[in-house]
């Protein structure tokens, strides 16, 4: 057992107590909800399809979905199944639940209710309880995974893992910082922890169950190194926990070769952090996040934002690809803008599953930097956590050290700020505290001049407000006008 | 002239902060004071902010589709402070799923909202309302 391994009182005293946190938690049983899972079929396992794609080299097809009614759930996820040829499924949360506002959440479903259409932009998980999140889960034949936001995701990974759920989304770092404001980085992990222990006694238990950070983070130009960063250290702090398969997660950023790059580089820093921590008995997926910013609203356009998505998935070797809706403009999607979205995204999958993408030369530089970068801010966290990486991304925070870009919560130090060089890449322009060796921000400097010299003008912020709205009005890169 | 307050933040749960960052960043570059409360802000956060800095306008923001709940109910609670005179704009996807502009408008306006915006706005055109606005509003505690 590793030392960094919560231990089974510490575990069983705070699950009696988060479980009074809500009346559906009351009188959880951890047997029963094991011996749900061992009678739930091997086809409808999270962890072994992400196996299965990956050792069959395919892409599998994921939406998001949720809304507040338990039939309407049912019926979103069997029309995305059937209609939309989803691989596998999600069960979104609403944002209720995921600040732990159950209260809330149940107006929310009244309101529901009188309204005739979902009010809430998730599926309440909690308050719908273990009957009902078996009823979802038994209405679909795929693989089903909540997806969140969680900070504190406790009470609701009790509830879904015995409700049949097999993989299960966040962090304590990415499911914090682009997430919710005041809550430290320390807690975060902390009830973290809790999570990929409880993943941990199911996987001891013979259950595989799947867990997969939040790659994308503020899904705003975040450079590559940023978010692998925090994907490493998830990774470790869920493997300490006992946690077996794990998916690591990246957004698409825009130019193909530095997303290319970044899941090459995903995989082999990640297999070469586990290993330094001691970690062997895993297994690692990758998932490719389709365009996480902001969309255009022309429906036609927003097909092709979609499938340069898929595209850029496949030939990057993802293992899934979480597939975005002609929608996304203006919120959540209808069940047939959805489905619209997933089948978009086939149709390039299936175009180009057979092609091979050789990265080479120039292209080979980009994974060079990108395992430059992530390797220069790990050591800064290990150094700072005097060796131990829980303790140095804490402290790596606070300082600024790492630091993620736009993102809402107080516990991040909010300086660095990216910004597109010439040919679409997401690179420094200010790096805040990061800790970036000077070479690399020399790099990154230059990069960005030769865009400002293109572009007749200094390098300045308003090129990073040009770039966070260029796509949705149709370019890249956000030249001036 | 001194410069008009004015307060903003995106309400209830809602954690959408880059748009966010973006609206403070225009505005204090539009001239006007902003009192910005980021992600998370209550009705009440924003009405304390908006007391104690005499602003003359809330800018509210909503993204993730819970605006018809948390809206409602603004302009009565400002009212119950003695904020009578004061703007009140709403803007984003404020309800869930895909709906005619002209449907969500009334029912905001309807909530007592001045004006209502949806997520591709143009930035400039809010501040010439807000300005046009602003001239033709006493100025409430003056």
């Amino acid at each position: 057992m590793s030392s960094h391994m919560l231990s089974l009182d510490s575990f069983n005293q705070i699950r009696s107590e988060i479980l009074e946190t809500w009346p559906t938690g009351r009188g959880l049983s951890l047997e029963d909800g094991i011996a749900y899972q061992k009678k739930i079929p091997e086809a409808k396992n999270f962890a072994v399809a992400m196996r299965k794609a990956s050792e069959a080299g395919i892409t599998l097809l994921q939406p998001r979905a949720g809304v507040a009614l338990i039939q309407d759930h049912i019926k979103l996820l069997q029309y995305l199944e059937t209609e939309g040829g989803a691989d596998l499924l999600p069960t979104t949360i609403d944002a209720y639940t995921r600040q732990n506002r159950y209260q809330e959440a149940a107006v929310g479903i009244e309101k529901s209710l009188q309204a005739r259409t979902s009010l809430l932009n998730g599926f309440p998980a909690v308050n719908h309880g273990l009957i009902g999140c078996r009823q979802v889960t038994e209405a679909v034949r795929s693989p089903i995974q909540v997806r969140h936001g969680t900070p504190d995701a406790r009470l609701l990974a009790e509830i879904t893992l015995a409700g049949g759920f097999t993989s299960y989304e966040g962090g304590g770092i990415s499911y914090n910082i682009p997430y919710t404001k005041k809550v430290p980085l320390k807690k975060s992990i902390e009830d973290w922890k809790y999570v990929d222990r409880l993943v941990g006694i199911y996987e001891e238990n013979g259950i595989h169950i799947n867990r997969e950070p939040f790659g994308p983070l503020t899904g705003t130009l975040v450079p590559p190194f940023v978010s692998h960063v925090v994907a490493i250290v998830e990774g470790i702090l869920a493997l300490r926990q006992g946690v077996k398969s794990l998916t690591l997660g990246y957004g698409q950023g825009g130019n193909m070769f530095q997303d290319i790059a970044a899941l090459i580089s995903l995989k082999s820093l990640a297999h070469e952090f586990f290993k330094r921590e001691g970690f062997s008995d895993y297994e690692l997926t990758t998932v490719f996040h389709q365009w996480m910013g902001g969309f255009p609203e022309d429906e036609a356009k927003a097909f092709s934002v979609i499938s340069w998505g898929a595209s850029v998935a496949v030939l990057a070797g993802a293992d899934k690809v979480i597939v975005k809706s002609p929608h996304e403009a203006m919120g959540i999607p209808t069940k047939e803008a959805n489905a619209q979205g997933l089948r978009c995204t086939r149709q390039a999958v299936n175009m180009l599953c057979d092609h091979r993408f050789p990265i080479s030369g120039d292209h080979q530089k980009e994974v060079a930097m990108i395992e430059r970068e992530v390797k220069s801010i790990m050591e800064a966290i290990y150094r700072l956590g005097n060796g131990d990486v829980e303790t140095g991304v804490i402290a790596a925070f606070e300082a600024g050290v790492m630091d993620v870009p736009f993102a809402p919560s107080i516990y991040n130090h909010g300086k660095i700020l990216p910004m597109r060089d010439n040919e679409g890449y997401i690179r420094v322009f200010n790096k805040g505290n990061l800790g970036l060796d000077d070479d690399i921000m020399a790099y990154h400097r230059g990069k960005l001049e030769e865009r400002a010299k293109a572009e007749n003008r200094a390098v300045c912020f308003q090129m990073v407000t040009d770039d966070i709205y260029a796509i949705s009005k149709g370019r890249l890169v956000g030249r001036p006008r | 002239m001194t410069p008009v307050n004015i307060v903003l933040g995106v309400i209830g749960f809602d954690c959408h902060s880059v748009g966010n960052k973006i609206l403070e960043a225009f505005f204090t570059e539009a001239g006007f004071k902003v009192t910005n409360l980021g992600v998370m802000v209550s009705q009440e956060e924003f009405i304390s902010a908006a007391i104690e800095t005499d602003a003359r306008a809330i800018l509210v923001s909503s993204l993730y589709g819970h605006g018809e709940i948390d809206c409602a109910g603004l302009r009565e609670k400002c009212i119950e402070k003695g904020l009578e005179e004061i703007l009140l704009y709403v803007g984003g996807n404020l309800v869930v799923g895909k709906t005619a502009f002209a449907e969500v408008e009334e029912k905001f306006l309807k909530m007592g909202y001045d004006r209502v915006f949806g997520p591709d706005c143009s930035l400039e055109k809010v501040v010439e309302l807000l300005n046009e606005d602003l001239d033709s509003r006493p100025k409430g505690n003056d």
